[in-house]
C-alpha cells in the first residue's frame, strides 16, 4: 500500500550548535534506495518525526547540490523541536517529504538577486545561496542582508567568510542594537536596506525573516523599485500534513504547504497583512 | 435503471443472508439518543424510518481516529511497521442522499489531483452503499438548495424508497449493487413506474429551499459581519464533526502509533504555532474561514461548494448558529 503518511527513517550524523537555541540536524536516509532518490528543490520542506513526539515541518536548509545528506536548522520553541534538541547522534526520526514548490530557480537565472533574512529566517535562503553560488555562473551579483537581534543569534556563522569571498557577492550583517567589539551595521534589516540601496534593476529580492521584518521590509523594497513579483518570500503556518489536506495553512484558496510556501508578493500581500 | 417492488422481509432476508460475506452497516434507533449508524447483528436492527442519524456516514470512510502505522523501538533503534488495511467487504444501508453526495465530495478531496489517500479509498473501495430516498425532510434540511435531492441516487450502489410500512422499491444503481440486490423483488409495470416518478418530484418539492449562496464571498472577507454571526459560537466543533464533508485532520503520536484525527477550524488551538502566535485568534476568523472553505475556497479548487446541506450543523449547535441564515445575509458589494 501506499502510505503517504509513512516517513523514512533517518539517522542524524552531525549537529551543530548554531546559536543558544537553534541547532542544524544533518540526516542520513537509513535506507539507501530512499538517500539516492530523495530530490528537492531549495525552498522546498519536510515533515520531521521525532516518534512519540509528534512531527513538524522544517525547510531543508543545505543546497541539493550537497546531496545526499540534508540538514535541517531547528529552534527550540515547542514541543517537537524540544524534543529534537534532545536527541544526540546516531539517534533516528522520521523524514517525510519533500512538500512545497521551493523557489522558482528558472526565473532567477541572469538576475542579480537580494537575499533578506531575519534571524532563523536565513534556513531556506542559505538552501537557495549555497546552491547559487556552487552555479555562480547562472546568477548576476549576489547580495546578501542578514540580520538577527544580537550577534549571538546569528545562524551559520561558519560560512560567512565563504560568502564574502565568493564571486560578485556581498555580505550585509546587521544586528539590531550596538554590541561591544560588533564591527558590521547596526539597525532592523529594513534600515539597512534603505543605506544600502540595492539595485532593482533586472533583480529579484528574495526575504524571508519573523511577521514584523516582512511588514517593514516589503514598502522599502517597493520604495526602491522592486516591483512585486519581482519579490519573493517564504511563508509559515502551522502545518500538519503538508499535503494540502489537514486545513490548518489555508489562507484563501491557497495551502501554504502545497501551493506554496514560495510566494510572490503580488500573490500573498493581502493575505500575509492580516 | 431496474425499477423493483420489493417487500421488507425480503429485503431483510437477503442482507442477513449476505452478513456472511459482509459487514452491514445501518441506522439504529437509540431511543433518547437519537440514531446511529452501527454495525449490524441482524437486519431487524434497521431503522429505515424518519428521521436522520446524528452522525453522518463520513465514519466508515475517514475515521474519527485512524491507525497510519506503528514505530517500534528495540535496542536502541526505531523501526516502522506498516499496517494491512481493512479488507472485510461492507454494505452500509440507510445512507441519506446528501450523505452519499458529501462522499462524492470526499472522494475529490482524497483521491484527486494526485492525492491518493489508501486508507479513504480502501474504505470507499470495499464498500456498498444502499442509499435511502428521504420521504420526509425536516425543518434543518435544504439539500435543494445545494444542487442536490432527496431522492437522487449519486454516489449510491442502490437506492430504496420506502413504500408505506412493509415495501420499498428498490433502484439500481451501478453493477456492484446489481450483483447483490438485482435477484430480488418484482419489476414495476408502467402504472406502478409513473406514480413512483410522481412521488420523487412531491417529494422533491418538500424540501424548503433556505440558502442563496452569493456568487462569490472574497469581497466582504474583511466585514465586521463575521464577527456579529460567530458571536455565539461556543468553539464546541460540533459542526465539523458532524459535518458529511468536514475532513480536517491532526496528525498524532499515540506512544508509538501514528493516528490521524478528526480536528476542525472550529477550535481555538487548530492554528495556533509553536511562537505562540496564532492566525485565526478569534472566532471571527475561525467561523469565517469555515464558511469561506465551504462556499468559496472549496468552489475554487474543486468547482463545487463544500455543503450538502444536511442540516446536521443547524440541528445540533448548542447556540443555534444556523448556515443558511448567515450565508443567505452575507452583506454581499460589489468592488468592495
Amino acid at each position: 500500500m501506499e502510505n503517504v503518511y509513512l516517513p523514512n527513517l533517518a539517522e542524524i550524523v552531525e549537529i551543530k550548535q548554531e546559536t543558544l537555541d537553534v541547532k542544524t540536524f544533518t540526516l542520513k536516509f537509513c535506507d539507501e534506495a530512499a538517500r539516492q532518490s530523495f530530490d528537492y528543490k531549495p525552498g522546498q520542506f519536510v515533515e520531521f518525526s521525532v516518534f512519540g513526539e509528534g512531527e513538524a515541518p522544517f525547510c531543508i536548509s543545505n543546497s541539493p547540490t550537497r546531496k545526499p545528506n540534508i540538514e535541517c536548522s531547528v529552534k527550540r520553541t515547542g514541543k517537537v523541536t524540544e524534543a529534537l534538541h534532545e536527541l544526540d547522534i546516531g539517534d533516528t526520526v522520521g523524514i517525510r517529504g519533500p512538500y512545497g514548490n521551493g523557489f522558482p530557480l528558472e526565473d532567477l537565472k541572469n538576475k542579480n538577486l537580494l537575499f533578506v533574512a531575519g534571524g532563523i529566517g536565513l534556513a531556506p535562503l542559505r538552501a537557495l545561496i549555497n546552491y547559487c553560488l556552487d552555479k555562480r555562473d547562472d546568477f548576476k551579483a549576489i547580495t546578501i542582508v542578514n540580520g538577527a537581534r544580537t550577534s549571538k543569534d546569528l545562524v551559520y556563522k561558519a560560512e560567512y567568510e565563504v560568502w564574502k569571498g565568493a564571486k560578485n557577492t556581498q555580505l550585509h550583517l546587521t544586528v539590531d542594537c550596538n554590541e561591544e567589539n560588533w564591527t558590521c551595521m547596526v539597525g532592523v534589516v529594513p534600515k539597512i536596506l534603505e543605506q544600502i540601496r540595492p539595485t532593482c534593476q533586472d533583480s529579484v529580492a528574495i526575504v524571508c525573516g519573523p511577521p514584523v521584518m516582512i511588514k517593514y521590509t516589503m514598502p522599502v523594497l517597493l520604495k526602491l523599485g522592486f516591483c512585486e513579483p519581482s519579490i519573493i518570500t517564504t511563508l509559515e503556518m502551522k502545518m500538519k500534513c503538508g499535503l494540502g489536506k489537514c486545513g490548518r495553512c489555508n489562507i484563501g484558496p491557497l495551502y501554504i504547504c502545497k501551493d506554496g510556501p514560495v510566494f510572490n508578493y503580488a500573490q500573498v500581500k493581502n493575505f500575509i497583512h492580516q | 435503471m431496474t425499477q423493483k417492488i420489493i417487500a421488507k422481509e425480503e429485503l431483510y432476508k437477503q442482507l442477513n443472508s449476505l452478513a456472511k460475506d459482509f459487514e452491514i452497516i445501518g441506522p439504529k434507533d437509540l431511543f433518547n439518543k437519537g440514531f446511529f449508524y452501527e454495525r449490524l447483528d441482524s437486519a431487524q436492527e434497521l431503522y429505515l424510518g424518519e428521521g436522520f442519524t446524528t452522525e453522518p456516514v463520513k465514519k466508515f470512510f475517514l475515521s474519527p481516529s485512524e491507525w497510519l502505522f506503528n514505530c517500534q523501538y528495540n535496542n536502541g533503534k526505531n523501526s516502522l511497521e506498516e499496517l494491512s488495511l481493512p479488507d472485510k467487504k461492507r454494505i452500509i444501508i440507510g445512507v441519506r442522499p446528501c450523505e452519499a453526495r458529501g462522499l462524492i465530495l470526499l472522494d475529490q478531496v482524497f483521491g484527486s489531483q494526485g492525492y491518493k489517500d489508501e486508507f479513504y479509498l480502501n474504505n470507499r473501495r470495499r464498500t456498498i452503499i444502499i442509499g435511502l430516498a428521504c420521504a420526509k425532510p425536516d425543518a434543518a434540511c435544504f439539500c435543494t438548495s445545494l444542487a442536490g435531492s432527496p431522492v437522487e441516487s449519486r454516489g449510491m450502489d442502490v437506492i430504496i424508497f420506502a413504500k408505506g410500512d412493509e415495501e420499498f422499491i428498490l433502484e439500481i444503481v451501478t453493477d456492484k449493487g446489481k450483483e447483490i440486490f438485482g435477484a430480488l423483488g418484482q419489476v414495476l409495470n408502467e402504472t406502478e413506474k409513473e406514480s413512483h416518478a410522481l412521488e420523487k418530484e412531491k417529494n422533491k418539492e418538500l424540501v424548503i429551499p433556505k440558502i442563496k449562496v452569493p456568487e462569490s464571498l472574497c469581497s466582504i472577507f474583511e466585514d465586521a459581519y463575521w464577527q456579529e454571526v460567530s458571536r455565539a459560537c461556543l468553539d464546541c466543533g460540533i459542526c465539523t464533526f458532524l459535518c458529511p464533508t468536514c475532513h480536517c485532520f491532526d496528525l498524532v503520536d499515540e506512544q508509538r502509533k501514528k493516528l490521524r484525527c478528526y480536528d476542525g477550524c472550529a477550535f481555538a488551538d487548530f492554528t495556533v504555532e509553536a511562537s505562540g502566535v496564532n492566525p485565526r485568534p478569534t472566532k471571527k476568523e475561525r467561523y469565517r474561514q469555515r464558511v469561506f472553505h465551504k462556499f468559496e475556497y472549496f468552489k475554487k479548487n474543486f468547482g463545487e461548494n463544500l455543503c450538502v446541506g444536511c442540516g446536521r450543523c443547524i440541528r445540533h449547535c448548542p447556540v443555534k448558529i444556523d448556515i443558511r441564515e448567515v450565508v443567505t445575509n452575507i452583506p454581499v458589494t460589489e468592488n468592495k
